[in-house]
């Protein structure tokens, strides 16, 4: 069937198809901007001419992919690196029961084509950074709904690092998503123009890390005899050989271990479901909620690519557990951000501090969120994790002052494996 | 005695590995345990129409379990059906019956899950449904949903649903382009798991007398250094608390420099430089001067009416078992906190700065003091007022009485037509965007209804509609004196106009998500459902109540 009504016709399109759509294409509402083109111009580009990205099929992804189709993106692409497993059958509804253990991505991909008629999904089953700039250059509109930090992280600098102020198509709009049990929050990211993601790093939730020693001696909660378990005695008994936590049998292993010690020191309520759930971090996820999250980035992506509403500036924030409460603003850009601010981070430390301490501090500092930082300054290597001959050589480093290494008002270059970017340190001594 | 063999039998016994539907449903048993799973796995949903929205919802309630759906529409899929709408398959389905199409391939999410498509006409079935047992059916039902139901078709269905308390909530969500509403019609909703973020109290300010006679029994001076540094706070706090007010005519700090003095005295009490515990305690000092009376949100729902018989006849008090379970558990609240001017105490305790014996000493005291507060709680409810409630749900109960919740609900429509329109006069005041855009809703519901277009369908040519028709609408509803708010009734209005059928897809699909999060807070009887209607504008992306 082809579409008599409107205009540039693509093949699967009937009459009646756009109907709903249509009513806000085809005229401008009291909010729309003056320069929207109504009609089958704006169409074109939706249906003709747009190409987006989706990372991630899981949770978000699937609902994201749903939406997207439905209002009339044609050529989507998808990046997933996950297999399915039985416990996202519960919200991530393009996938069954038999499709346990095939790849996201393109399990997805083929539901949406078939159920969608006329839509490519292009898979790719495997890592985001797998890609590089050439493969993101390709989209008008990255949707991101990821549960790693680390990974958007990463494609949030890449995409920052790609603007070129002579090349506008360069400045790809970043929408991100994110859900836990009944709360999200959406965001629309203009890389260089508005805050970024690394700007907003200290509005997450810093993670339970309990300290070693309440492990090793004092437990007091189910979590810390979990934590020893996994932690101390894993590696203990079983040396080299590498826990897999998405296998039933080691964290069962993990269970027994934990009850044991549990019952040894009174404290009561290891079961199998919080040995999993610590050990995996594993994040309550609902149905419901994705939809809330990927309805909002989806219906972003479809005012920024038509322009037929004013769109989010630039943070939605939900929380569904006492009512419906939302709360909707514009979140800064932080001048000393280290992905798009441009200026370094200023530090001021005692002129006693040690180096070892100094990365103590880097590592617990919320707005940064580093695990094995590597140090140096314009000319010389303070302290590098790797590779191992060079960890050799500047391990004396460790317990020298910075002060020693770095004279006031320096920089020091901070590197680390889960950075995508280096940060700067402007260092004053107290 | 156990021996260890014992243990062990009895651990792999419990840490099975977790069976399939188990591990199917783990991330949202976190949320809301097997109890919430339980209610919702008997939870039978009713929809009236299957448009993107209805689809969209009962998607998110078909995923976590619920026990059946029922589609009542008996519309043919329209060209202008299968391009929105997830659950159609495209033009394959035109010219199917709709709830059909729908309920299989909704059906398909989830295996457990019972879909019926019921195809008969709800308008002749719902207008004579005083013939033809339509209350009966439909009080068969856990909750009933509509989407942009024609109004004389939810005025109707709304009273028969109001007329009795046992009947099902309903739940009426209205949209139009970015534009969308809804809200929950229901007499009362009561909730003892709110899971709301407020700790229960320590009571370290009056300390029970098992932990008063421990803190004090301890030799701190002399004690070994290291079992010092292992006190935990609570139990340092009710010391120095007690020490304090021998010193002070028995009153706690009370000023500003009092406060200060006492932290003082909490730190001066460390025997080295770097103990923890007592860093933490004089970091939790405030808890000493919060009170742990009767918070004023649990006062206030002792004032329902049916706990205020007069206390002489309360031991004869004939229809006591038969007032709800909740009702019987908060009288016998009521009482034991008139008694002690506390709630009961909980046996949660946070985690803190302590050796594992001593923390597991301070959880059973604290244990031990709970279940005996929650048999005097048991005593009153049973022994002296004669009611009738299972034991989980008292143990629930008692756990929670600092978070209990009671929602009083409304009809639909109340809150446009009562008090003469003065609730929709004052939220035009207060929230202008959230009211005008209800009163837009309202008032397209009815221009649409007067146009003789039904909103069941989604069929070309749109409905052409004008901002003075709109206007004209909402003006009717209004008492005498009420002005619209200019601009943003004439940024409503425009957006109305602009769009008066179209339920898009992404508004689809959030509507989807925030109403299934309520039936399923409504039907766990867990978190708190939306006390009012929810406005939805998805060019700002906000959503407000009004
Ligand atoms: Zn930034």
């Amino acid at each position: 069937m082809i579409s008599q009504s409107n205009g540039f016709a693509t093949p699967h399109d009937w009459a009646g198809r756009y109907y709903h759509i249509d009513q806000i294409l085809d005229a401008s509402g009291p909010r729309t901007d003056p320069a929207f083109s109504a009609g089958d111009e704006v169409k074109d580009f939706l249906r003709n001419k747009a190409k987006i990205l989706v990372i991630g099929a899981g949770g978000l992804g699937c609902e994201i992919l749903a939406n997207l189709a439905l209002t009339g993106f044609k050529d989507i692409h998808v990046i997933d690196m996950d297999t399915i497993d039985i416990s996202n059958l519960n919200r991530q509804f393009l996938f069954r029961q038999k499709d346990v253990g095939k790849p996201k991505a393109i399990v997805a991909a083929e539901f949406i084509m078939k159920r969608v008629p006329g839509v490519t999904v292009t898979p790719y089953f495997g890592k985001i950074q797998d890609k590089d700039e050439d493969y993101y250059m390709q989209f008008n509109l990255i949707i991101c709904g990821l549960d790693s930090v680390e990974a958007r992280r990463w494609i949030n600098a890449t995409l920052v690092n790609m603007v070129d102020g002579e090349n506008p198509e360069s400045l790809k709009p970043l929408i991100d998503g994110g859900t836990e049990g009944f709360k999200g929050q959406a965001r629309v990211i203009l890389p260089t123009i508005t805050s970024c993601y690394e700007c907003s790093l200290d509005m997450l939730n810093k993670q339970t890390a309990f300290p070693i020693c309440t492990i090793a001696n004092t437990p007091r909660l189910p979590e810390h005899c979990i934590e020893w378990a996994s932690v101390l005695e894993w590696p203990r008994v079983h040396g080299e050989k590498k826990m897999d936590t998405d296998d039933p049998e080691h964290i069962t292993w993990l269970y027994q271990t934990a009850s044991k010690r549990a019952k040894e020191f009174n404290i009561e309520g290891v079961t199998w479901s919080l040995t999993q759930g610590v050990v995996k971090n594993i994040i309550p996820a609902i149905a419901s909620t994705n939809a809330i999250i990927a309805a909002s980035c989806c219906n972003e992506a479809f005012k920024i690519a038509t322009s037929s509403a004013a769109y989010l500036n630039n943070y939605f924030m939900l929380i569904g557990t006492d009512g419906v409460y939302s709360y909707t603003f514009e979140h800064e850009k932080r001048a000393d951000c280290p992905v798009c601010g441009g200026e370094a981070v200023d530090m001021s430390i005692s002129s006693e501090l040690p180096v070892e301490g100094l990365i103590d501090l880097l590592v617990e500092k919320q707005d940064i969120q580093i695990k094995k930082p590597s140090l140096s300054t314009a000319n010389k290597q303070i302290y590098l994790q790797a590779p191992p001959q060079l960890e050799a050589a500047t391990r004396p480093n460790l317990s020298k002052k910075v002060s020693e290494l770095v004279p006031p008002g320096g920089e020091i270059t901070v590197t680390a494996s889960t950075l995508p970017f280096s940060l700067s340190l402007r260092i004053t001594y107290t | 005695m156990i021996n260890s063999s014992d243990v062990q039998t009895a651990i792999v016994a419990d840490g099975a590995v977790p069976d399939n539907k188990t591990r199917r449903y783990d991330r949202q048993l976190r949320l809301w345990a097997t109890s919430g799973q339980a209610a919702i796995e008997q939870a039978r949903i009713l929809v009236l129409s299957s448009s993107a929205t209805s689809t969209s919802i009962l998607k998110n309630l078909v995923l976590p379990g619920i026990s059946h759906f029922t589609i009542l529409d008996h519309s043919l899929v329209t060209p202008e059906d299968a391009g929105n709408n997830f659950f159609l398959e495209g033009p394959e389905s035109i010219g199917k019956y709709r709830a059909q199409e729908a309920v299989r391939l909704l059906a398909e999410l989830n295996e457990e899950v019972e879909g019926r498509a019921d195809t008969r006409n709800f308008r002749e079935f719902l207008l004579n449904g005083e013939n033809n047992g339509v209350r009966e059916w439909l009080s068969g039902y856990t909750i009933v949903i509509v989407h942009n139901l024609d109004k004389d078709l939810l005025e109707t269905l709304s009273n028969i649903l109001w007329h009795d308390d046992s009947f099902p909530p309903l739940v009426v969500v209205r949209s139009a382009g970015f534009l969308a509403d809804f809200s929950i019609q229901f007499h009362e909703h009561t909730v003892i798991e709110s899971h709301i973020e407020t700790s229960p109290s320590l009571r370290i300010d009056n300390a029970f007398p098992a932990l008063k006679e421990y803190a004090l029994s301890l030799d701190l001076d002399n004690m070994d250094i290291t079992d010092h540094g292992h006190i935990p706070y609570v139990v340092l706090l009710v010391r120095a608390l007690e020490d304090w007010k021998k010193e002070h005519n028995n009153l706690q700090p009370k000023t500003y420099a009092e406060k200060q003095s006492f932290k003082s005295l909490v730190s001066s009490m460390k025997r080295k430089l770097d103990e923890e515990n007592f860093e933490e305690a004089e970091s939790q000092a405030y808890r000493c001067w919060t009170s742990s009376s009767v918070p004023s949100e649990i006062v206030s729902l002792f004032s329902d009416s049916r706990l205020s018989a007069p206390s002489a006849s309360l031991p004869a008090f004939a229809s006591f078992a038969s007032l709800p379970p909740f009702f019987q558990l908060l009288k016998a609240l009521q009482i034991f906190t008139e008694r002690n001017g506390y709630l009961p105490l909980t046996s949660t305790l946070p985690d803190m700065r302590s050796s594992t014996e001593e923390y597991v000493r301070l959880q059973n005291l604290y244990k031990r003091r709970a279940e005996e507060e929650k048999a005097e709680v048991k005593n009153i409810l049973i022994d002296e007022l004669g009611g009738k409630v299972d034991d989980s749900m008292l143990d629930d109960f008692v756990k929670n009485t600092h978070r209990l919740k009671v929602l009083k609900g409304r009809k639909w429509g109340a809150f446009v037509h009562s008090n003469g329109g003065q609730l929709i006069a004052s939220a035009l005041e207060t929230s202008p965007k959230q009211a005008a855009t209800h009163l837009g809703l309202s008032a397209l519901e009815d221009v649409l209804f007067k146009k003789g277009y039904s909103s069941l369908h989604g069929k070309a040519p749109a409905p052409q509609i004008t901002i003075e028709e709109l206007t004209e609408a909402a003006k009717a509803t209004l008492p005498p004196g009420v002005t619209l708010p200019e601009t943003e009734w004439n940024e409503v209005a425009g957006e109305l106009m602009r769009a008066p059928t179209a339920d898009l897809p992404n508004t689809a699909a959030l509507l989807g998500g925030l109403v299934a999060q309520e039936v399923i807070k409504m039907i766990t009887k867990q978190y708190v459902p939306v006390d009012g209607c929810c406005v939805v504008d998805l060019i700002e992306t906000w959503t407000g109540i009004i």
